[in-house]
């Protein structure tokens, strides 16, 4: 903060989202907006940092000489892979009657300027890559191969709108279900009633994931670059995503769009 | 000596008034901010203020207490000097728990951050991780021991960063 490293702390809770403090002025901050709430910072934020939440495996096809935060041998027996079910259970204190999700629906959430937009994960495992709008920004949010990560980005191509679509799902929309094999069960997931239902799975051998575009028929990777085509060597402008609960972004986003398709 | 009564009668009133803040000064904020429970914008706001400078007000208070106390021991019976002990043990374990983080008690934080080769992580392909990275500099941070220390304070080419979770 204005050319002063802070060091924070856990320092409570504020409606199931934590409240840090540094140990430089004291200042109480609210984890999801990196807002100064009380104390001498109050009405400062630190900045974003660009991020990504992927696995571990895609992490390692991108990066070279990467390094990982080590385990606390003591803390070892602490830490637990599935906590995702485990929290899922946990009830929440603020809720949104009237919405169309459920409070602990995962979602997406992007904001671009004052406009700000859920993508239930569900969907997004299901129709990845997704082209949408908001705030008349065009954007492409993609699940990676694995099923996992995920990245937006501004769908532009040198300024131009531009449309994306899976290769390997040619003759298809950009918009309908995808094939990637890994994507599947998520899918098979998101309609618990019909646990039977066949997968439409194309051959199990891994094919390399990359996107088309329609405007300059090029090749693109996860990371958002084109890899072959009239724009190799060309890279999208990223856009931040949180993955987080519904009642989280509600609650930090009350103007928040819901994405439906 | 018939004088002496109301005046320590009034020290008594001050005493506890005196041991009510010290103790209410740890325990009004720990009560709304605690877990599974909503936080009003009010609520909280009052929380983080009166947290803010609780060790100044349990320690003043404790030592208020303190001076009461021995002022009232001697002239008070085995009854009186029980209550009076646990007046100061009460205000004495505000004026403590005020200058404790037990949310770090819950979940340790990490006191000296320690990196390995992504080539020596034993971390499942398939587990989630945060991802920072600054020109040469990529770190990943596992989501399963994020999840759980929930704030990691570093440094990624150059430019200190809070990882949270």
């Amino acid at each position: 903060m204005n050319g002063r490293a802070l060091h924070f702390y856990l320092a409570g809770i504020n409606n199931q989202n934590f409240l840090m403090r540094d140990k430089e002025t004291g200042t109480w901050w609210q984890q999801i907006t990196g807002k100064a709430v009380y104390g001498p910072l109050k009405g400062t934020a630190l900045d974003l940092v660009p991020y990504d939440e992927l696995t571990f495996g895609e992490w390692k096809s991108e990066v070279s000489n990467g390094r990982v935060l080590a385990p606390v041998p003591k803390y070892v027996k602490e830490y637990d892979s599935n906590w995702e079910p485990e929290v899922a259970k946990l009830p929440v204190v603020i809720s949104f009657p009237g919405t169309e999700l459920k409070s602990r629906d995962v979602v997406l959430g992007l904001q671009l300027g004052d406009a700000s937009r859920a993508y239930p994960w569900e969907s997004l495992a299901k129709q990845s890559p997704v082209i949408d709008h908001v705030n008349g920004r065009p954007l492409l949010i993609a699940v990676g191969p694995d099923g996992k990560s995920f990245r937006a980005f501004v769908s532009q191509i040198d300024g131009k709108d531009a449309e994306f679509f899976l290769k390997g799902d040619e003759g298809t929309s950009s918009v309908t279900a995808s094939s990637d094999p890994k994507v599947a069960p998520a899918s098979a997931n998101a309609d618990p009633k019909k646990p039977g239902q066949p997968e439409a799975k194309p051959s199990p051998s891994a094919k390399p994931w990359t996107l088309l575009d329609t405007t300059t028929a090029s090749e693109w990777n996860f990371q958002g670059c084109a890899i072959s085509g009239a724009s190799q060597g060309k890279c999208l402008e990223r856009v931040p995503a949180l993955k987080d609960y519904w009642f989280d972004w509600r609650n930090y986003h009350p103007d928040t769009t819901i994405y439906k398709r | 000596m018939t004088t002496a009564k109301p005046r320590f009668g009034t020290l008594w009133v001050v005493l506890l008034a005196f041991a009510l803040v010290g103790f209410g000064s740890f325990f009004f904020p720990a009560f709304i901010i605690r877990p599974f429970t909503h936080q009003s914008p009010r609520g909280l706001y009052w929380a983080m203020a009166v947290r803010q400078r609780a060790p100044i007000i349990s320690l003043m208070c404790a030592i208020a207490c303190l001076l009461l106390v021995m002022l009232l021991w001697q002239i008070s019976d085995k009854w009186r000097k029980g209550a009076l002990s646990a007046v100061m043990l009460l205000v004495t374990t505000a004026a403590v728990m005020s200058r404790l983080n037990y949310f770090e008690w819950m979940f340790h934080p990490v006191d000296a951050a320690q990196f390995e080769a992504e080539s020596s992580s034993k971390l499942d392909a398939k587990e989630m991780i945060l991802a920072v990275r600054y020109g040469d500099d990529a770190r990943a941070y596992p989501i399963s021991q994020m999840a759980y220390h929930h704030i990691l304070n570093d440094v990624v080419g150059g430019v200190p960063i809070a990882v949270t979770y």
